[in-house]
């Protein structure tokens, strides 16, 4: 076990110095000058030449890119050329509202795609299952943007149910929360269905059925917790992405989370923002395979770690 | 142990979504104001960059910025003339090299320290000195000894005298008739040189100045708290208590929050703009002024067959310009030169170039420009832009020019029209920083500026000796002359084709007054006041500044 999670942090390490060096060496060929972008569109050239010294733009690219990883190392980013703070300060202080919304829009896909799997597969094969069939592909392809906007102008704009966008407490958070929530508890409930579709058939179920014990409870008691185990690899696939931001979600209910903010330093071409926050991306989603691979091992003894 | 595992799962679940929303909630400020405060609610697209004057160098930092600190001079609320600030009396010598101002005794900075010439030197050498890098620093460099100053040769620059702690001396190396407009951008804004100290490079989140607002809370991307300076000089300013800012608001749900009554002031999508007009509730309370920016066709000069001047006065007649303005719902006016109107040395008898597609024709026959020639121009990717491009495409698709159109990002963009021999043609504008025509024609088109704001590569030797005449000039009949000779002889040589001046909307709610729109800065926030929502629909008619 130690052995494994060793390795896999050695890998884990790896992939994001790989990362790093990719997203650095994708900003040195956008032809976009960082001395115009700190000094602004009007600077004369003798402004520009001084700036370029200053940040070291005049030095081997490998020198820099070294000096970048060093810093890196010890947890700083560089920063903004466009908002002259801290990377680390900034991806610091926009984490918790995506992690907000990453938590409730996962949770609530979950809890929506489980119970929507669990009718579905209760009723397969019936009305019921091919109305939750049509309903859930809706769901898979409604643009989230486009939903996220009939959000805002139907529950916040006409209704006035809820807040205008804005990060505010549990009442802004919730149409976010569902517009992310929708697509994914859709995707799941189809994942559920046909894992239970397949787990019904297994011997263990028939004869937890031969034991008189009640439908539901052999639906949720037996069937339920070996269908579900796939869920977890694409949910905690899924979690990462939302920790690293959401973009359109984020921007189209003024969310003030790293989706946003990646999208206006790509906006900018604020280079070491956009490094920071692919770097901080990176680092999530190789955490979250780590934590979903132990988890896998955890929920399913048949599973070995090698 | 699986029961147990998901026991444990759930509780950090559960923990985590209460962890988050509380730490969150607990970061939110407070922005509930007591009854009957004066709050105005502004929304904004993006965060503001910098609440620093050394590094603010765009109209989101400067709105905030203006308010938050005093320069020397400033301007009147919607007029380029010049007002007392921290100065309450200037002498300038007749050849414009020395400026001496007398500073008042009643300004402090928000800290409680009185401001003094000090106070007003450091923030000046702060901005030359290259740790800092400003972007400001180009306007300070003619100070006697700022050079050696910003070499680190000398602890003060030598162009700043400070006799007294109520007077200010600055000495140039040559004259400059506009140092007074330098002095009023915020660069030259006043800072308390402890609390810079002290905060670095994050003094921007720190920001303490003697203006009329101060600021309370700075949430990065989410909002912007300035309250009321209680203990500013001007009495009766500000009119409001505080503005609270909601950041990264994009423009359709800024709209969608203003018709809702949650925001006091507003842009207007393209998309509403035509509804607004058209609904005279609505059109009563729209504020507009032309914008001190000229939006062009830039055209290579060195690049053929762009080095030949017919060519580049054909493409001024193949382009309709007034289809331009229709295009933008009327939000521009058609510019007939370089200077945009309210500029000193614009020039309305300038003539220009009217839509002559025969003309055109006639004028690339000579040049001996062949039909299906298709140049390309580089241009941002906004949709405003592609529109504007399109409807170029089309007009020189007339007179026998496939243009190809290159939409690309910014900064791509500025790198491209930067490089000689690369971008042949491109569509960009140019907004004032301060009222005179040097701000416009010798950044723009002097040979020193090859490579970085001469985007055309234009070089004129008449032009060029006439600019650098003209720059010392101090005299404003006499200057205002020798830009007007400037800017016929570039209209003779067209490096642009000169496309539109923009007209600035915004929208106000009915309670919501006192708003000037400035020809070249934000609208000032400290003469905005604002009504019972009761008395709405009072005072919406004469309220515009209508510029036009």
């Amino acid at each position: 076990m130690l052995h494994y999670l060793i390795k896999r942090i050695a890998f884990g390490a790896l992939v994001l110095l790989g990362a790093s060096l990719i997203t650095f060496c994708i900003a040195f060929v956008i032809p976009a000058d960082p001395a115009v972008a700190i000094a602004g569109v009007k600077a004369d050239p003798h402004t520009l030449a001084t700036i370029r010294t200053q940040l070291g733009l005049d030095r081997p690219l490998y020198i820099q890119y070294v000096r970048y990883v060093w810093r890196a190392l010890h947890g700083d980013l560089g920063r903004s050329y466009a908002r002259r703070q801290s990377v680390t300060g900034l991806i610091v202080a926009r984490f918790p509202a995506t992690a907000a919304l990453a938590v409730s829009a996962m949770a609530l896909s979950l809890i929506l795609g489980t119970l929507g799997g669990l009718v579905a597969g209760a009723y397969r094969g019936r009305a019921l299952d091919n109305l939750l069939l049509i309903a859930s592909l809706i769901l898979v392809s409604i643009p989230v943007f486009w939903l996220g906007t009939m959000f805002l102008v139907g529950a916040a704009a006409h209704f006035r149910w809820l807040p205008l966008g804005g990060f505010d407490g549990m009442r802004s958070l919730l149409m976010p929360s569902l517009a992310l929530a929708l697509g994914s508890a859709g995707y799941y409930s189809r994942i559920l269905q046909a894992n239970l579709a397949e787990v019904v058939g297994q011997d263990y179920i028939r004869a937890a059925r031969a034991k008189g014990l009640s439908p539901v409870r052999v639906m949720l008691r037996h069937a339920l917790a070996n269908a579900i185990l796939p869920l977890v690899t694409l949910a905690g696939l899924d979690f990462a992405g939302l920790l690293s931001g959401v973009v359109l979600t984020e921007t189209v209910f003024n969310w003030p989370g790293l989706g946003r903010l990646a999208f206006e330093a790509v906006f900018n071409l604020d280079i070491p923002l956009i490094m920071g926050t692919v770097l901080f991306s990176a680092f999530l989603i190789v955490a979250a395979n780590l934590v979903v691979d132990l988890l896998y091992a955890w929920l399913d003894p048949r599973t070995h770690l090698a | 142990m699986r029961g147990a595992l998901r026991t444990v799962l759930f509780a950090a679940f559960a923990g985590a979504l209460a962890l988050t929303i509380g730490g969150c909630r607990a970061d939110l400020p407070a922005d509930s104001f007591p009854s009957g405060a004066a709050v105005l609610r502004l929304a904004l697209a993006d965060d503001v960059p910098t609440l620093d004057p050394a590094a603010g160098y765009d109209a989101a930092s400067w709105e905030f910025e203006q308010v938050l600190y005093d320069t020397l001079v400033r301007y009147a609320a919607d007029s380029n003339e010049l007002r007392p600030d921290l100065a309450l009396s200037w002498g300038i010598s007749p050849d414009a090299t020395v400026f001496t101002f007398h500073l008042r005794h009643d300004a402090s900075f928000t800290n409680g320290r009185q401001v003094t010439s000090a106070d007003v030197r450091y923030s000046i050498e702060r901005v030359i000195n290259p740790k800092t890098r400003s972007q400001g620093v180009q306007y300070f460099l003619p100070l006697l000894g700022a050079a050696d100053f910003a070499a680190g040769r000398t602890p003060h620059a030598r162009g700043i005298e400070t006799p007294d702690p109520y007077t200010i001396i600055f000495r140039l190396d040559k004259p400059d008739p506009i140092f007074l407009h330098k002095l009023a951008m915020p660069f030259a804004a006043a800072v308390p040189k402890e609390v810079v100290e002290r905060w670095g490079e994050d003094f921007a989140r720190h920001a303490v100045g003697s203006g009329p607002f101060m600021l309370k809370q700075w949430l990065s991307g989410q909002r912007l708290i300035l309250v009321k300076n209680p203990h500013y000089f001007l009495s009766g300013l500000p009119k409001l208590d505080a503005v609270v800012a909601l950041i990264g608001v994009n423009e359709e749900l800024q709209w969608l929050k203003f018709e809702a009554g949650e925001i006091d002031i507003s842009s207007i999508p393209p998309a509403e703009f035509t509804y607004v007009m058209k609904t005279p509730r609505l059109k009563a309370l729209t504020i507009h002024h032309v914008t001190a920016v000229t939006s062009y066709l830039g055209m290579n000069c060195q690049m053929p067959p762009f080095n030949d001047v017919r060519v580049r006065q054909a493409f001024n007649y193949a382009v309709n310009k007034p289809k331009l303005v229709a295009i933008l719902n009327g939000r521009g006016v058609v510019a007939r030169g370089v200077l945009p109107p309210g500029m000193p040395g614009y020039d309305p008898d300038i003539s220009g170039y009217a839509y002559d597609p025969a003309k055109a024709r006639r004028l690339l026959e000579e040049a001996g420009v062949r039909a299906g020639f298709a140049p390309v121009v580089w241009l941002t990717s906004d949709p405003t832009m592609l529109v504007l491009g399109q409807s170029i495409q089309q007009d020189l698709a007339l007179v026998g020019i496939n243009l190809v159109l290159k939409p690309v990002a910014w900064g791509p963009l500025l790198d491209a029209v930067r490089e000689p021999h690369t971008a042949e043609l491109f569509l960009l504008g140019w907004g004032a920083d301060f009222p005179d025509p040097q701000n416009f024609l010798e950044v723009l088109f002097s040979k020193e500026q090859w490579g970085a704001n001469n985007d055309t590569f234009y070089y004129d030797p008449k032009v060029q000796e006439l600019l650098t005449e003209a720059s010392v000039v101090a005299d404003p009949k006499r200057r205002y002359e020798l830009y007007q000779q400037i800017q016929q002889i570039i209209v003779n040589d067209a490096p642009w084709v000169f496309l539109y001046h923009p007209v600035a909307y915004v929208i106000r709610q009915p309670w919501v007054h006192g708003i000037r729109l400035h020809p070249l800065r934000p609208a000032r926030l400290d003469y905005i006041y604002v009504t019972a929502r009761g008395a709405e629909g009072e005072q919406t008619s004469g309220e515009t500044n209508q510029t036009r």
